[in-house]
């Protein structure tokens, strides 16, 4: 269709005129605005050292608070997803068992997950974890311990050991949330296989356990990986809100700056440019991804 | 518990629905200790007879909404203004993307991926910093808007969606009879796209209660920022987040009884 369409010469409608002229009058009016009325000086100099400057005694590039933050997002995410994938499996397994006190365990933390505004169950999470379960987990030991490679752990998952505590109830918040959502993905990917597959896997004399295994999940697994992928990037942007329980991620930084410098227009246009480019990388890399598994399948 | 133990729970809940869910209940009063316990460690105070306050009072005999009432009353404001424009600017990005039109298609697709592919809370600054000064919009408005082109993003996939899934055949049926275009929209398209978008249309209007949430991070005065407000004053948290996260989910879990009901409904007639 797209090559059809190329083919022909573009052509011009009254839709793009109109299109194009709402476009331009939008740039002129915003353009007016901040030079006329808000007399906005930009600076991107003043702003661009906050992602990495020159180091003037080695003469080396240090990564600065926003690139900082941007690791500490990309940290949340990696990690959170394989903690959610698992909780998302059990919970997954858990809500087709044929198990009645499963199924309705399983539903219950699903339901209640996904009605309640993300912000609302960070902020209760948080509350309770960092008074309660933070302790319980011995957290704050771990990272005080004295061993070189528990230390070496904390640094590699946290990047700061005295902030580890605060990421780890961050972490725990963001998996909680995002696992819910991923027992559905599991759950719709499982359910998927036609039920042919199972009863074959039974008149084969396997257990259900065996059937699960080695006919269904290897089948439901490559169903269950494209929308996990886009899990992955739903995540990346969720982490944002834990910024407002503190996790010094790239939202979290990006307010430091912001109210810092006072160079707000720069700041978060900067601040959602790196966003994007994380997330439409991660699409294109996934797409890619998937059109190669789609390909050795045939 | 050990292994013969887990085993016979187990075993007890396959027997009958009501064992199981018993079986439910009990884990569940269960969690509810733990948390108790939890708080009762903490030397936290439970102050739950201070709550019906800030959703009624009383005086002289009549009675008028309390705080988290208020804030109820802003995000459904919100709510409902955000219905109306997501709609609107919903389908205007879905006939766009539909279009011939190649600047339209572009603009659609543009917005599309921008508004994917960043976070929610990073559009509600760049909309409070930088373009509610350019604009000049107050609080309110700048979250309806951010809302909406967030929600849009989907509702014009969900729009697109329903139109596509229309089978060719239909079109080809209507030109056959001579229908114009838009004729052919109205008559035959329409009636038959539009209950396969009235589920997932009400899903994200749960969906936009739960992220107005978000408004709070500029002191929007709804149910969530109610909610902090009366915390500051008073440390009441669990109370003050439970009831609050009580009172989302009633809303919310309502409305998802009323999709669930739609779509059968769908099913039935299809």
């Amino acid at each position: 269709m797209t090559a059809g369409r190329r083919n022909k010469k573009t052509r011009w409608s009254w839709i793009d005129l109109l299109v194009i002229a709402a476009v331009i009058a939008f740039v002129v009016f915003v353009v007016v605005r901040v030079e006329t009325v808000l007399r906005y000086t930009w600076n991107w100099g003043h702003v661009m050292p906050f992602l990495a400057y020159v180091d003037e005694d080695t003469g080396r590039w240090v990564t600065n608070l926003l690139l900082e933050g941007l690791i500490l997002t990309m940290r949340l995410a990696v990690i959170g997803i394989v903690i959610s994938a698992l909780i998302g499996v059990v919970m997954g397994l858990c809500r087709i068992s044929n198990n009645l006190f499963l199924r309705m365990v399983a539903r219950t933390y699903v339901e209640l997950v996904r009605n309640t505004p993300p912000l609302v169950f960070i902020f209760i999470f948080y509350f309770f974890l960092s008074s309660q379960l933070m302790p319980l987990l011995g957290v704050d030991d771990l990272a005080r311990s004295d061993s070189e490679f528990v230390q070496w752990m904390v640094r590699m998952v946290a990047g700061d050991p005295s902030l580890f505590s605060n990421f780890v109830a961050g972490l725990i918040c963001l998996s909680l949330f995002e696992g819910a959502y991923i027992t559905e993905i599991v759950r719709a990917g499982i359910q998927s296989i036609p039920r042919g597959q199972w009863e074959a896997g039974k008149s084969m004399g396997l257990s259900g356990f065996d059937v699960m295994r080695n006919v269904i999940l290897p089948q439901a697994v490559s169903r269950i990986m494209p929308p996990l992928a886009n899990q992955f990037i739903i995540l990346i942007k969720d982490s944002s809100i834990v910024s407002l329980i503190s996790i010094q991620e790239l939202t979290f930084m990006a307010v430091e700056v912001g109210v810092s410098t006072s160079r707000v227009f720069e700041v978060w246009i900067l601040t959602a440019v790196m966003y994007f480019v994380i997330c439409y990388a991660c699409v294109i890399v996934f797409n890619w991804l998937e059109r190669r598994a789609e390909r050795s399948k045939r | 518990m050990n292994r013969t133990q887990v085993r016979r729970w187990w075993r007890l809940s396959q027997q009958s629905p009501w064992i199981a869910t018993l079986q439910f209940l009990i884990f569940m009063a269960l969690v509810m200790w733990v948390v108790l316990r939890g708080a009762a460690e903490m030397g936290y105070q439970w102050q739950w007879y201070n709550i019906p306050e800030y959703l009624w009072k009383e005086y002289k005999g009549e009675l008028y909404p309390g705080q988290l009432t208020k804030g109820l009353m802003v995000t459904l404001e919100m709510t409902f203004w955000c219905t109306i424009f997501t709609l609107l600017v919903g389908l205007i990005t879905a006939l766009l993307r539909m279009s011939n039109s190649w600047s339209g298609s572009l603009l659609a697709t543009i917005y599309l991926e921008v508004v994917r592919n960043t976070p929610l809370l990073v559009q509600l600054y760049l909309f409070y910093f930088v373009l509610s000064p350019i604009f000049g919009v107050d609080r309110f408005w700048t979250g309806v808007i951010c809302l909406t082109f967030y929600e849009a993003s989907f509702v014009a996939e969900i729009i697109r969606s329903g139109i596509v899934s229309v089978d060719r055949g239909q079109w080809e049926a209507g030109d056959a009879v001579g229908l114009s275009r838009r004729d052919a929209y109205r008559f035959i398209v329409l009636p038959q796209a539009v209950p396969l978008m009235l589920p997932p249309l009400t899903g994200q209007i749960i969906n936009l209660i739960k992220h107005s949430a978000i408004v709070s991070v500029i002191a929007v005065a709804d149910l969530t920022t109610e909610g902090r407000n009366i915390i500051a004053d008073t440390f009441m948290s669990f109370e003050i987040w439970f009831t609050v996260a009580g009172i989302y989910l009633v809303i919310t879990l309502t409305l998802s009884v009323f999709v669930t009901w739609l779509e059968r409904r769908v099913r039935v007639r299809t």
